[in-house]
């Protein structure tokens, strides 16, 4: 696609801030993102696995509603973590996004219902599975095929999005127009290697959730030893499997050198060194978050070379620079949702450690958290509404 | 300021590919979507607050009896409004996007930092959600309804940020914003604050409504708390009607005229319709509060699918039809054409250029063998031409159900569908786009059209 295109379908507008912000905030919120779809992907496959032994295996009877509650609010919060990336690629990627979406128009709407059903079902799963042992099985597998449907679909939309030379053919081969919205791409390598992903994450948990109830009298020794050496069985494999389907993936795009990709490759190694010794699994987390920011720095490094190559470069992008919302935003991100949600972290991570009924209004740091989160989002309505009035005055009166 | 780029072609306009569903247009996607959306989302702050109130009546009459109920409405809560309202939420945004992606982007390049902050309101909500629900019993009560607050304050933060972006598709109501090309400006015009009043009155009005029917469900548990409660969303759901009514009349009076002169053409029909709906729901409410054993599952339930059948549909669609012919902050067309300059951004009308060269020739996703209108490409080259410039509105099939063309053109020839688009083209109806097309254009769209023999 010639330059000219791609550089006339950006937005005449211009982006708010510079562009290097919303790169950079595109890596950090996808990793997030592709975190929870990959735990959602590990611990539902992981339950459905569950569904076929918790009738005769004690410790399986435990485990499986525990990973079908994992994997419902991994798909919460994949969800709303997905919401960031989407917004920022289109700030600096508008070309690609839009182009792709209405190429895919179709399966764009597929997603959105797809999505809905899959996850409704996964409730029902839940509910099935909460009322009987091994229950839900079918609900659970079609609501899995549904949702595992959902992530080939955005995969499209990712592929689509970075083929910029056939998006002409796709739109009209021959010189025939299709409007239809059918346009369908998958690249077998990078979905396999996604996918793998899971694996290592799901195991990685695993190796947490053994860590975590370690210090609850009512779970047995047997149970958090059982989950500890499945998760790092589950990860050791999960790991040399993804790592094959790097390389491989690596190879047949000429990156395999690249040093992002070298520093990945020894990321994963280090994390394969952590999960088979199983010393600390919660720094093994924080190299697990590590090594998923250089995988999508390794997605944007192919993104960002590809369209370089094509003479569109997001760091031409004009700014027309946008102050009040930036610092709305900026002080939102950093003081509310640093506040509110470690308070909500913390809560749940002492609610999990305690038996019984936890006592939050005695807990320093909960009730703190708890106190502070109340004020600043009190703060935060007033001076919403004192600005809007501001402004609204000034430019009517 | 904007900078001039190296290999910038001034005769592109950043024109996508069109997609278009057949018979419908591809713009009803985003209609149904969005009006499955509104029910969600507007459930889940409506009840955010109720889920506050409740908590703080439970921790301060120590009311243990109420807990239960919380937590019924609380999973009805996380599922129905949650489950649905985050998938629906950017599934507005992905459907839009595949129907007007121009439109947009014009809101994503104004307002990302707002959409930004929103989706901080957002993480805290889902994560909130979780905890509400499944430590009612796992935490003492006094923590509880401290959470129950700060949520109820986060799900109506996401209202305060998206209002002002949604008022914006329908204008900036100022001048302001096109000569700075602020965001506060465009955020905060004249119809923002009656539009979120609006919607906060609808919110308390829903939460009133689903509570019914899950207070109806109570009734062989515990009749009296239950005939309590149903008589407790009674009052909220009144109270929460007039609101709405209320901010309704005030919102209207600040939309723009050509959302008015749209308006006139239904205007009656649906001041009927909502008279009708008025009295129909104030009955019930009534009900609910002096006869709360009348209500039951079956009946709470259909009145919901009667505000989202006979309330929401309509009521988007109407709102989308008063936006015509913009699609965003009235410098955006809903054919994804820029009708106006906004100096503030450094934004250029693209109507001087089409006129001058034609959409065939601007537009870079037009294939070589339709750039050029011929003898033999003609009806190919108008049929593009309509779906370019009128699907986004109109569906064109003899068969089409959207805003057909059938039913504007019936029964026309090409000269007398012709002069309708010169008139149109000129700006004399002002629901239309003021679109001037070079002759040969107009030429190849009036012949395609006369070719359907509507």
């Amino acid at each position: 696609m010639d330059a000219s295109v791609l550089l006339a379908l950006r937005d005449p507008a211009g982006i708010p801030f510079y562009p290097v912000v919303f790169q950079a905030l595109y890596i950090l919120t996808w990793a997030l993102h592709a975190a929870f779809v990959l735990l959602a992907l590990g611990s539902m496959g992981l339950s459905l696995y569950g569904t076929f032994k918790q009738k005769d295996d004690q410790r399986w009877k435990i485990l499986t509603p525990h990973l079908i509650q994992t994997g419902k609010i991994s798909v919460s919060l994949l969800i709303v973590l997905g919401v960031a990336p989407l917004l920022f690629t289109q700030v600096i990627y508008d070309p690609n996004w839009y182009t792709t979406n209405t190429l895919s128009g179709m399966w764009i709407f597929i997603f959105i219902y797809a999505l809905v059903i899959g996850y409704m079902m996964f409730y029902w799963f839940y509910y099935a599975n909460k009322a009987k042992d091994g229950g839900g099985k079918m609900i659970g597998m079609i609501s899995f095929a549904i949702l595992v449907f959902a992530g080939i679909l955005m995969h499209n939309f990712a592929v689509t999005s970075i083929m910029p030379n056939e998006w002409m053919n796709m739109y009209a081969p021959n010189g025939v127009v299709d409007n239809s919205g059918w346009t369908f791409n998958i690249d077998i390598i990078r979905l396999a290697f996604m996918v793998s992903l899971s694996l290592p994450v799901v195991g990685i948990f695993l190796q947490n959730y053994s860590r975590f109830v370690s210090t609850r009298e009512d779970f047995s020794k047997d149970l958090i030893d059982y989950t500890a050496s499945l998760g790092t069985k589950i990860a050791n494999i999960g790991l040399l499997i993804s790592a094959v389907l790097f390389v491989l993936w690596m190879y047949t795009i000429g990156y395999l050198m690249h040093p992002v990709i070298i520093a990945t490759i020894a990321g994963v190694l280090v994390l394969l060194y952590m999960v088979m010794t199983n010393k600390n699994s919660y720094i093994t987390t924080g190299v697990l978050v590590v090594v998923a920011l250089l995988i999508s720095g390794v997605r944007e490094l192919i993104r960002y070379d590809l369209m370089i190559d094509l003479g569109y470069n997001i760091y031409d992008y004009p700014v027309n620079f946008e102050i009040p919302t930036i610092t709305m935003f900026l002080l939102t991100f950093l003081i509310m949702g640093g506040v509110g949600v470690a308070y909500l972290l913390t809560m749940a991570w002492k609610v999990g450690k305690s038996q019984g009924v936890f006592d939050g209004s005695k807990d320093k740091a909960v009730n703190t958290l708890g106190n502070y989160t109340l004020g600043i989002m009190s703060l935060w309505m007033v001076v919403f509404f004192g600005w809007g009035m501001t402004i609204l005055f000034s430019n009517i009166l | 300021m904007v900078i001039s780029i190296k290999g910038e072609n001034m005769d592109i306009i950043g024109q996508f590919p069109l997609f278009y569903f057949p018979e419908y247009g591809s713009a009803w996607m985003m209609g149904v979507t969005g009006t499955i959306h509104i029910l969600a989302s507007h459930t889940s702050v409506g009840a955010a607050m109720l889920f506050a109130f409740l908590a703080y009546k439970a921790y301060k009459e120590d009311r243990t009896d109420l807990y239960p109920y919380m937590k019924k409405y609380g999973m009805f809560l996380l599922i129905f409004s949650y489950v649905i309202g985050s998938i629906t939420g950017p599934g507005i945004w992905y459907t839009a996007t595949a129907a007007s992606p121009r439109g947009i982007s014009a809101l994503i390049h104004n307002f990302v930092w707002v959409w930004a902050t929103e989706w901080v309101f957002f993480v805290y909500e889902v994560i909130g959600v979780f905890a509400l629900v499944y430590f009612m019993n796992k935490i003492d009560k006094k923590t509880h309804l401290k959470l129950t607050f700060t949520f109820a304050l986060a799900s109506v933060g996401t209202l305060a940020l998206i209002i002002g972006i949604i008022s914006f598709m329908m204008w900036p109501g100022t001048e302001a914003y096109y000569t700075t090309g602020s965001a506060s400006d465009a955020f905060f015009g004249t119809n923002t604050f009656p539009h979120m009043f609006l919607r906060v009155g609808f919110m308390i009005m829903m939460s009133g409504v689903i509570g019914l029917v899950i207070s109806s469900a109570m009734k062989k548990e515990n009749e009296a708390l239950s005939n309590e409660l149903s008589r407790k969303m009674g009052f909220v759901s009144l109270i929460g009607g007039f609101v709405t009514m209320f901010f309704f009349m005030w919102y209207m009076g600040t939309l723009p005229e050509n959302a008015h002169m749209v308006f006139s053409f239904t205007k009656d029909t649906v001041i009927q319709n909502r008279i009708i709906l008025a009295i129909l729901f104030s009955l019930y409410f009534l009900i609910a509060i002096i006869k709360p054993k009348l209500i039951n599952v079956p009946i709470a339930s259909t009145m919901i699918a009667v505000i989202l059948i006979a309330g929401l549909w309509p009521g988007e669609k109407l709102r989308e039809s008063m936006r015509k012919p913009y699609v965003a902050g009235q410098y955006i067309y809903s054919n994804q054409i820029i009708s106006r300059d906004v100096p503030g951004k450094g934004i250029k009308s693209e109507l001087p250029i089409i006129a001058e060269k034609g959409l065939l020739q601007v537009n870079p996703f037009v294939p070589e063998n339709l750039k050029v209108i011929t003898a033999d490409n003609k009806l190919e080259a108008g049929k593009l031409l309509a779906r370019m410039s009128c699907s986004n509105c109109h569906s064109l099939e003899t068969t089409g159900k959207f805003r057909p063309l059938k039913e504007r053109l019936a029964g026309m020839d090409k000269e007398a569908i012709k002069a309708i688009l010169y008139a149109a083209g000129s700006g004399a109806m002002p629901y239309m786009p003021s679109l001037q097309l070079p002759e040969h254009e107009y030429d190849a769209l009036a012949e395609y059209l006369a070719s359907q023999k509507y």
